[in-house]
């Protein structure tokens, strides 16, 4: 102990400031992350609004039956694992290639608008999408089946074909957050030092040999990161996107429901704080061996990406 | 070693930030429940009351509602004050929980630990299961002591439906609403052809249907959207069935006409094959689109995009009213109507609240003089209202005001109804009221309020379930045979045979009480 107090010292003596610029961050993390996750007993109990989460009695694992009672609980968790891993990959990667385009344009005017119209979609709630989207895919009136007929097709009614909705939510979670996030990478591939491409272009690099032996390898790191960060996150649906995509269309549920929705949908109904606890409580633990074990994973092939 | 030590701290604060997500949901409930345990020894017991009010001490009532907040409300708030600070020496706070939030903000409102008095509640909020959880205070004392007329005032009925287990744990609305539901349908659309008029049953309703469809091609004749049909519990309820909870959306049957009602689901019944054939065929139709329950308008029959939206007498007055261009009408479908129970809409006292003698007392006032309850619903008079001969009211501006959110102030005697409700409002209203005297048979079941409490894992299982697989079944939208058969299988994996033995017993206490 003496070993590790001392060590300590040395290190708070040698950083002080450094220390103490940590010190609001660490305190609002133990305040928001550490003291409610105290919360997560509610998960093991009856709860009573009258005697509170300590004073209620523990009920074992009766709040996680109803996740996993008809199996249900399996289809959702794999719905959740697949959406989020299918919305990274395709996410991430156009994020990767728009940032790559923006900073390979030169027209400074050009460059701004083309930027600001990729970004837009960040800031349209999922409500209006999901009013568009039934206005864009309905049998009756949508555009979808009035140019197919205007072609003389016979329309489809896509709300009773399950297995087309993955791509149609991917689709539009790629279209809302790769703007987004391209700007992380876009200030990743600024920061690549210009004299390397200068070097590469007198060389007689062309640009796609410039793209694929600088930037590339350059953003890699940040490339790394951005995933592990977004795997952490992995169990949780993005819930508005869904509700709001899909409303209550249960020919669709199959296909289309995630941990989020399937909560939300049943405890609508009988508000017992008690199983949300459980659910939020099953996310949470799978996410964290998720994370350890893709870290984990990183570390083992190359130290320097590892989040911790 | 700077580095490594730096990136370390670096690398906790981004593992605590991908924890935080994960804690989150439960953290809204953690924070505060410490200081709850404290009063909980205490609030279990009854308060004693002991029906002298004591006025001396000037103090300010919270109360809460469900509703988005008018633009002008300061006006009402500042006269309701006035009127308060002189009859009972206190004030009172409206907070607005917006429709937005209400999901997730109503429970925790309950669980904060925060001090207030009074909060709207109602069957639809899970009044029984939150008085189970004990998020109310007990009234068994109180609310004869504080609000005497009100609760003289209140029918043998409704004081037995605030009941839960023993105890009274809400002040019910004294204003009777009744379980009549059927087709609000336009007239006016119809106007030119030889239409006969009829619409007593859903061969009328499908007529109808056929000729909106013909004369307007254009329009959406039956209104259905994400909220699901309502079609089927009216089907069973015009032959005389009733719903084991009292209301839309259920699963569980019974026959009011029987001395020993069982109860059973759309599976086991005789009527599901001949109703599932009639949605087949109004889907086929056309009478509703395809993917209507992905669409979030649910406002189409009021805007002319629908010409019948199959619900309840009081929406009927509010189309009527908000759009006078249109004209309305009603049909009961309703084999035998019986009063809904009178929690549908109802009054609580928070656990916390400091003052619970002078909340009652303010909801005594305000139940029972005139001038207090049209402050409370309507605003002052000539500002944010004004009243016509008959004394019906009419909101100058409702951009800026809507009435009282507190819709379980309301009584028979107070209420106002708005200018433009029809004649036939009143007309059916009265008519109810003669059927239910003259026949008992649903009636009866009017205080029988179903307790989930032991099997809450299997009921929420086939409330989903139900969901999932019987609402596109009920519009047509999967074969009726396959389909129907799917749905048995998943009501079984889910547990039905649990809950209805549950309820079944349930129901038979309530029939061995009733001789």
């Amino acid at each position: 102990m003496s070993v590790h107090l001392k060590n300590f010292l040395k290190e708070w003596k040698k950083n002080r400031p450094l220390f103490i610029m940590t010190i609001p961050a660490l305190f609002l993390i133990i305040v928001f992350a550490y003291l409610p996750m105290s919360g997560l007993i509610l998960a093991f109990k009856n709860y009573r609004y009258d005697l509170g989460v300590f004073g209620s009695a523990w009920n074992g694992l009766e709040n996680f039956r109803y996740l996993f009672s008809s199996g249900t609980g399996w289809l959702i968790t794999k719905n959740t694992c697949l959406y989020n891993i299918l919305n990274l990959l395709t996410s991430q990667l156009l994020a990767i290639v728009i940032a790559i385009f923006i900073t390979e344009i030169n027209q400074k005017v050009f460059k701004k608008i083309t930027q600001s119209v990729i970004f837009l979609p960040y800031f349209i709630s999922w409500v209006i999408v999901g009013t568009f989207v039934y206005a864009f895919f309905n049998y009756e009136t949508g555009f979808l089946n009035h140019i197919i007929t205007s072609f003389g097709g016979e329309g489809v009614n896509l709300y009773s074909m399950p297995g087309v909705w993955p791509y149609i939510i991917c689709a539009f979670n790629a279209w809302k957050w790769c703007g987004y996030n391209s700007v992380i990478y876009i200030a990743a591939i600024t920061g690549v030092d210009s004299e390397t491409y200068e070097a590469a272009a007198i060389d007689g690099a062309s640009i796609f040999q410039r793209i694929r032996y600088i930037t590339i390898p350059c953003i890699k790191p940040t490339v790394i990161t951005m995933i592990l960060l977004q795997v952490g996150r992995i169990l949780r649906g993005d819930f508005e996107m869904f509700y709001q995509i899909i409303g209550n269309n249960g020919q669709l549920f199959n296909a289309t429901d995630v941990i989020d929705t399937y909560v939300f949908r049943s405890l609508l109904q009988n508000s017992n704080l008690g199983m949300s606890a459980a659910a939020s409580f099953y996310q949470s633990l799978l996410c964290f061996i998720i994370i350890m074990i893709v870290n984990t994973v990183v570390k083992h092939i190359d130290e320097d990406y590892a989040l911790f | 070693m700077r580095r490594k030590v730096v990136s370390l701290i670096l690398a906790a604060t981004m593992l605590t930030t991908i924890l935080t997500g994960c804690g989150s949901k439960a953290s809204t409930t953690a924070t505060d429940n410490t200081n709850e345990t404290a009063t909980s020894s205490e609030a279990s017991a009854t308060p004693k009351a002991s029906g002298e009010l004591d006025t001396s001490e000037e103090v300010n009532l919270t109360m809460y509602v469900i509703s988005d907040r008018p633009a002008g409300q300061d006006v009402v708030d500042e006269n309701i004050n006035k009127i308060l600070k002189e009859k009972l020496n206190c004030t009172l706070t409206i907070n607005w929980i917006p429709w937005s939030d209400y999901p997730n903000k109503y429970p925790l409102l309950f669980s904060s630990g925060e001090a207030f008095d009074m909060a709207y509640t109602g069957s639809w909020l899970n009044f029984t299961s939150l008085a189970q959880k004990g998020a109310f205070m007990n009234l068994d004392e109180l609310w004869p002591a504080y609000a005497p007329k009100n609760f003289a005032a209140q029918s043998e009925a409704a004081q037995q439906q605030a009941t839960v287990d023993g105890h009274y744990y809400c002040v019910p609305t004294m204003l009777a609403t009744y379980s009549a539901y059927g087709p609000v349908y336009r007239t006016d659309l119809l106007d030119g052809t030889n239409w006969d008029g009829k619409m007593e049953n859903f061969e009328d309703l499908e007529k109808y249907l056929d000729l909106i469809k013909e004369k307007h091609p254009e329009m959406e004749p039956l209104d259905i959207y994400s909220a699901g049909s309502e079609l089927d519990d009216n089907y069973l309820w015009s032959l005389g069935y009733m719903s084991s909870k009292g209301a839309n959306n259920d699963f569980l049957f019974f026959n009011p006409e029987e001395a020993n009602p069982k109860l059973f689901t759309f599976y086991e019944c005789k009527d599901t094959t001949p109703f599932l054939d009639m949605m087949a065929r109004w889907n086929e139709k056309g009478f509703y689109p395809k993917s209507a329950l992905s669409d979030t308008d649910a406002t189409k029959t009021q805007n002319g995009k629908s010409a019948v939206r199959v619900h309840n007498l009081d929406t009927f007055a509010g189309y009527s009213t908000t759009h006078r261009e249109f004209a309305y009408s009603y049909a009961n479908f309703v084999k035998h109507v019986r009063h809904f129970p009178y929690t549908q809409d109802a009054m609580v006292i928070s656990n916390t609240s400091q003052n619970p003698e002078r909340a009652l007392a303010v909801w005594d006032l305000i139940t029972s003089d005139r001038e207090m309850f049209d402050a409370f619903m309507y605003g002052v008079e000539g500002t944010t209202y004004t009243l016509n001969e008959e004394g019906q009211y009419l909101i100058t501006d409702p951009d800026q005001y809507a009435g009282s959110a507190m819709w379980s102030a309301r009584t028979n005697e107070l209420n106002r109804d708005a200018v433009g409700t029809p004649e036939l409002f009143g007309e059916m209203k009265q008519e109810f009221e003669k059927a239910i005297a003259a026949d008992d048979t649903a009636e009866k079941y009017a205080s029988f309020v179903i307790d989930t409490s032991n099997i809450e894992t299997e009921y929420a299982a086939c409330q989903s379930v139900h969901q999932q697989y019987w609402w596109p079944l009920e519009l047509g939208y999967t074969d009726a045979k396959t389909g129907l058969a799917e749905y048995q299988k998943q009501m079984e994996a889910a547990g039905l045979e649990k809950v209805r033995t549950e309820l079944q017993g349930q129901l038979d206490a309530y029939v061995a009480a009733l001789q």
